[in-house]
């Protein structure tokens, strides 16, 4: 039987569906979208809609017309500028990554309470009686921490969140030299000195739709001027000063620099 | 402060976002639909569960314990369920329960809630979700298939119910769960494409600062809660990780942000719209709002 006109549309909506979702698999763009939990999902769905558009179109034919007898197939010019238009134009229209609207609108998390997931800080357990500690206490973690070639502590927005809440986690930073990327961001509130900006980071549950921005503040060592959103690398001092009554995350006499954004931007 | 900023970069990137995230579930549950039609034999359902009304519609509000479903793929799912011959009461019990009540959500939950009474809140949540389902599976008992499934949607059901049978060979009958589940999943994609452009609309260009004058009181927070979480449409798999953070929001105002959004949210008032008449709809969403509320309220008194 000859395949029907129906039969080609849902055929060619399943391909491009298919073929976007593979796109996105192999060049590993879906990783500016999604958490990494989800890729195996996207890159088997790909695959399966793509078979299915074959499926539909060599075996489903001997069967019966496509739209007739258990359905109606949405075969409708609506429904397929709906099925394929929004999708084919988001895919050449999203930047992958969010704008500094965005970001605003969605709102920024620099307290570690108003952070998804956020654990509170289990205290380290107390010694044994002849003074070893127990094999599963939580130690000190300065001997863990990443650190580049220059000696500089690799470390992320949430890292610093988390130590500016903690008085234990805060020795771990507290005035070593720190590097940290993340995306430039002006700041207009906690700006005493006129002089700092934010460096956000974007959180990720499951895809950017949930994604929460996470930022700390940067006291340049000179004043800069980037566009908002680049993306920067930014080495100086973590400190934690006492503002408005709680003790904040800040990188002092920071030197920021341009950097090409990561494969990965989100932080998990 | 400027409320709504629209930004089609933004816009773009936030809906492709959940179209990446939610199609694999979506393919997943119409493609179960495709075999559900073929290969279940019709009345199956009736079998297993309770016959008593009542009891029927308990069962299958916790049905998601063991099939479990997220909400996006649960619509075509019980689409062939009901032409299998499941009551349209347990289905809707069915649909509304199990992003809830399943076993997923019950680890995020408690994952999520780690240090603020997560086990109580797991409870809570799975409790209650358990006890809306239930009441509005209940309740659909009183009206007629007609008034709450689509006509040409009530057509293919009847059709499919009669046509399919174990006597048609294997090949035949697997090609013919592909085409169903084919034509499900064209069919719910068109009503998730229009929810999830109207969520990321409001996802990216509302600010969400507007908000926080809302958390101050339960009689505001819960129903502003429930608006957001219909606004935001989240996986009820992550959507407790969300709500934890809200910290300012008192904790029935979370409460009812969990309940409400798995069972109504934008992109399912359009998915719902692909086997429910309207009227129906409409009035599910204005039942489940209600409900909620009122629910949630009431446990405010008990100090949560």
């Amino acid at each position: 039987m000859k395949p029907s006109p129906a039969r080609f549309s849902a055929s060619g909506i399943l391909m491009i569906w298919g073929i976007v979702l593979l796109s996105f698999c192999v060049s590993g763009r879906i990783t500016a979208y999604l958490h990494p939990t989800f890729h195996p999902f996207a890159l088997i769905s790909g695959v399966v809609l793509v078979a299915l558009s074959a499926g539909i179109l060599f075996l489903g034919a001997d069967i019966a017309p496509f739209g007739c007898g258990g359905g109606v197939f949405p075969g409708g010019l609506f429904s397929i500028l709906v099925l394929t238009l929004p999708l084919l134009a988001a895919t050449f229209i999203s930047p992958s990554r969010y704008g500094a609207s965005a970001i605003e609108n969605r709102g920024i998390v620099d307290n570690i309470k108003d952070l998804p997931a956020f654990q509170k800080f289990v205290e380290p357990a107390l010694p044994n009686e002849d003074g070893s500690v127990s094999a599963d206490a939580p130690g000190d973690a300065v001997p863990f921490l990443k650190k580049n070639d220059e000696g500089y502590i690799k470390a992320e927005t949430v890292d610093l969140l988390y130590a500016a809440s903690q008085a234990a986690m805060r020795g771990d930073f507290e005035n070593k030299d720190v590097e940290l990327t993340g995306q430039f961001m002006p700041s207009r509130m906690g700006n005493p000195t006129g002089n700092r900006f934010r460096l956000i980071r974007l959180f990720v549950m499951c895809c950017a739709a949930d994604a929460q921005s996470v930022a700390v503040m940067v006291q340049p060592k000179s004043p800069t001027d980037f566009s908002e959103m680049i993306w920067v690398k930014v080495r100086g001092k973590a400190t934690f000063p006492l503002e408005g009554g709680k003790h904040v995350p800040l990188i002092t006499d920071a030197l920021v620099t341009e950097i090409d954004a990561p494969l990965d931007a989100f932080t998990y | 402060m400027n409320w709504f900023t629209f930004s089609l970069h933004d816009f773009s990137y936030a809906f492709l976002s959940v179209l990446l995230e939610g199609v694999p579930f979506i393919l997943f549950g119409t493609l179960l639909s495709g075999v559900i039609d073929q290969f279940l034999p019709a009345r199956v359902m009736t079998r297993f569960l309770p016959k008593n009304p009542f009891l029927g519609v308990c069962a299958a509000a916790g049905l998601g314990l063991v099939f479990p479903m997220c909400e996006c793929g649960i619509v075509p799912v019980i689409r062939r369920l009901i032409a299998k011959g499941l009551p349209l009461s347990n289905a809707v019990a069915y649909m509304l329960a199990a992003p809830i009540v399943n076993p997923i959500t019950a680890l995020s939950t408690y994952a999520a809630f780690r240090g603020q009474g997560a086990a109580e809140f797991t409870a809570l949540r799975l409790g209650l979700g358990f006890l809306v389902s239930a009441v509005v599976g209940l309740s659909v008992q009183n009206l007629s298939i007609g008034s709450v499934i689509k006509k040409d949607v009530l057509e293919s059901i009847v059709l499919t119910g009669a046509e399919s049978g174990g006597s048609a060979p294997m090949r035949r009958r697997w090609i013919a769960a592909m085409e169903s589940g084919v034509r499900d999943f064209l069919i719910v994609m068109v009503y998730f494409i229009l929810g999830v452009a109207v969520a990321s609309l409001f996802g990216t260009a509302v600010n969400r600062e507007i908000l926080l004058p809302l958390s101050t009181n339960n009689w505001i927070a819960v129903p502003s809660m429930m608006g957001l979480a219909a606004i935001l449409a989240l996986c009820s798999s992550s959507d407790a990780f969300i709500a934890a953070s809200l910290v300012t929001f008192p904790a029935v105002a979370k409460l009812a942000f969990l309940v409400f959004g798995p069972m109504m949210d934008l992109k399912l008032f359009f998915i719902y719209n692909a086997v429910f008449t309207r009227r129906f709809v409409v009035g599910l969403a204005i039942g489940l709002f209600v409900l909620v509320g009122l629910l949630c309220l009431r446990l405010s008194v008990i100090g949560l």
